[in-house]
């Protein structure tokens, strides 16, 4: 049997051979026989170091309280995609790809929070100037906060107050709190003085604070959540394909499915007459000369 | 938007009639292409509207809620990510035991060296994507041979079944199974940990805590079958020892399947960053794929346009004489997919929930 790797790297993250696997220099085997957790695994993975138990716990949490939330798109897109009945994997790829620029965007965060510390840090101010620095910065210029709002929970995540009191029970504030609490603060103030509604921290902005508190890098904080999220989302997939109705249109369900024909809106051009080939040419050229295409093009 | 009104559907319909549309006159047709209706079509108002119908979880603006756990009530009791999969995928909350068994699977699950998912990550990596798409594509990288827990998880589950029907012994079902299936990459017995103590150091652990069941005792028949049935050495290997001890912790095939994807998708994660880190980005045509690695057909000259007809082969096949002839030349043909016969079965083991949503 062949075992060579499938590609050759200088990596500082694990070795493998025939008598064990070792993750920064640790042997997994020995890990999971001495007893530590799971959560302990990932401090060794992402930072090649065993956590404090105070850190541990924070993990724990953090991970915990991300893994499930229902309909979200990440859950949307693993049942669309489980319609088809591809492998089970495909539709958690699917899910944890979810995770972009709007949703769950820890890495963002993480880089916002890190690109303002590093700001402070050269121009010599403060943790609680640079939060407001950067409230202003965000809303001169209408780009939205990381980390701030979520379209379902609007009196605000009921994940992230939790998350913020339970790095403060376990002692572990750091600069990335003290930011974050002081961004909120100044959020909330700005909106209220610009006669805006509240708008409450989300799990990305309490969670990834704790999981950058703990020493996580931005992509480490966003694998960690996004990845998570994955578990509850193959469990949403499996239950649609174990119990749910194959392509999701079938008529002889008592509800309405979820890709019925009657769920579809249109709203793009009226029905029109497929041009004939000898007409192609005029008719094209007549249509880029009048440009009300342009307005559909996406 | 619902359908076009009549006058206008007709006059549409008229004038497409009459310019005619290709083939769409035909009588073979199963119905009138020109008496089609336009638009979509309306709401549905005599079946209940579509939801999201969910045994899991649902949530409102305060609160998310699994099989009837509050998540953020499960983290302040001191729960997480391992209970919580207890809960998603079987309901219920674990025994401390078996809370810290699916804890040590998952950390001897987490990383793995350079095989495929880290691979795939990497590569995806290196054309500059999101880590989350890297992390993705590291899931997919789990099939019917690596990590073949759904194949591995559903053979193992009949057979045991097939023991209880046939009323036969366990040691008896094993060495049909390997009879009839041979020692395959969905076995769970390999060559692959003969110097490597893991995956019976894990077996040893599921036992010492209490939560070895019928799998792991099935298993351990399936081992001595395959020994007695292999010319080479094999023993248990991380499939085996790990399918079996998550079915034991009362997870499926499929759950285990996914749960032990995306754990290694954590791993995949690392090297996603690392590759980032570490190595240059990819462009499209940078990599070269040398000559001496080819041996497909010899360079030839390709024919003018022209000469087309003189040139090409047609594929048709008008007996399944000339079908079989050309179908075994195909096989030939590497990459065409003629050698490659699979069966893409519907996984579903029901389809449709008939009790919910009636009005």
């Amino acid at each position: 049997m062949d075992r060579e790797p499938t590609l050759r790297r200088k990596t500082a993250l694990s070795y493998k051979t025939e008598e064990k696997t070792v993750m920064r220099g640790y042997s997994l085997s020995d890990m999971a026989e001495e007893g530590y957790s799971f959560y302990d695994a990932m401090f060794v993975l992402f930072q090649s170091r065993i956590p404090t138990q105070k850190e541990e716990k924070m993990l724990k949490y953090e991970m915990g309280v991300f893994l499930e939330h229902s309909m979200s798109p990440s859950a949307v897109g693993a049942i669309g995609v489980s319609a088809g009945r591809p492998n089970l994997p495909v539709c958690v790829a699917a899910a944890v790809s979810t995770f972009g620029g709007v949703h769950g965007p820890g890495a963002a965060h993480g880089y916002m929070l890190n690109k303002y510390l590093e700001r402070g840090y050269k121009e010599g101010k403060t943790v609680d100037e640079m939060a407001k620095a950067l409230v202003d910065d965000y809303l001169d210029n209408g780009t939205p906060v990381m980390g701030m709002g979520q379209p379902q929970h609007i009196d605000s995540d009921p994940r992230a107050e939790p998350i913020h009191l339970k790095q403060e029970e376990l002692e572990l504030e750091g600069v990335y709190l003290e930011f974050q609490r002081a961004l909120e603060k100044y959020f909330h103030a700005r909106r209220k003085a610009d006669g805006r509604s509240y708008v409450g921290v989300n799990v990305v902005g309490s969670g990834n604070t704790a999981l950058m508190e703990i020493g996580f890098s931005p992509n480490a904080g966003w694998c960690i959540g996004s990845v998570v999220r994955g578990f509850s989302c193959a469990a949403h997939a499996l239950y649609n394909m174990k119990k749910g109705r194959a392509w999701g249109a079938s008529r002889n369900e008592p509800m309405v499915q979820m890709i019925d024909l009657s769920m579809i809106k249109y709203v793009g051009p009226e029905d029109r007459i497929v041009p004939k080939q000898e007409e192609r040419q005029e008719y094209a050229k007549k249509q880029k000369e009048e440009g009300e295409y342009k307005k559909w093009v996406i | 938007m619902g359908y076009l009104d009549q006058e206008k559907t007709d006059a549409l319909n008229k004038l497409k009639r009459e310019r005619g549309v290709g083939n769409l006159d035909s009588e073979k047709n199963p119905f009138d292409y020109h008496a089609r209706e336009y638009g979509t079509m309306p709401q549905d108002n005599k079946r209940a509207p579509f939801q999201w119908v969910s045994e899991v979880s649902y949530k409102n603006v305060h609160r998310i809620v699994t099989r009837g756990y509050d998540t953020t009530e499960l983290m302040e009791e001191g729960y997480g990510v391992i209970e919580v999969l207890f809960v998603d995928y079987q309901a219920r909350i674990p025994t401390i035991e078996e809370e810290k068994m699916l804890n040590y699977v998952m950390i001897m699950m987490m990383e793995d060296g350079l095989s495929g998912p880290a691979a795939i990550s990497r590569i995806v990596a290196k054309s500059k994507t999101f880590l989350t798409q890297a992390c993705g594509a590291s899931i997919m990288a789990f099939g019917h041979a690596y990590g073949a827990y759904s194949s591995f998880g559903n053979r193992l589950e009949d057979y045991i079944k097939r023991a209880e029907l046939e009323n036969i012994t366990l040691n008896q079902a094993a060495k049909l199974l390997v009879q009839e299936n041979g020692i395959d990459e969905a076995l769970g017995v390999s060559c692959l940990m003969l110097k490597d103590p893991a995956a019976k150091r894990m077996i040893a652990r599921a036992q010492k805590l209490g939560v070895a069941g019928v799998n792991i005792e099935f298993m351990t028949e399936v081992v001595k079958a395959a020994q007695g049935a292999s010319s080479e050495p094999v023993d248990i290997d991380m499939l085996g020892a790990t399918g079996a001890v998550m079915q034991d912790l009362g997870f499926t095939p499929e759950a285990t399947w996914a749960i032990l994807a995306i754990t290694r998708s954590f791993g995949a994660g690392a090297h996603y960053i690392e590759e980032v880190e570490r190595e240059e980005l990819s462009r499209m045509g940078q990599q070269l794929s040398p000559k001496e690695d080819y041996d497909g057909p010899a360079d030839r000259p390709v024919p003018p346009l022209k000469d087309r007809e003189k040139v090409s082969k047609s594929a048709i096949c008008k007996t399944p004489e000339e079908w079989k002839k050309r179908f075994e030349e195909m096989k030939g043909v590497m990459g065409s997919g003629f050698s490659i016969i699979e069966e893409v079965a519907d996984p579903s083991k029901k389809s449709g929930m008939k009790k919910v949503g009636k009005l």
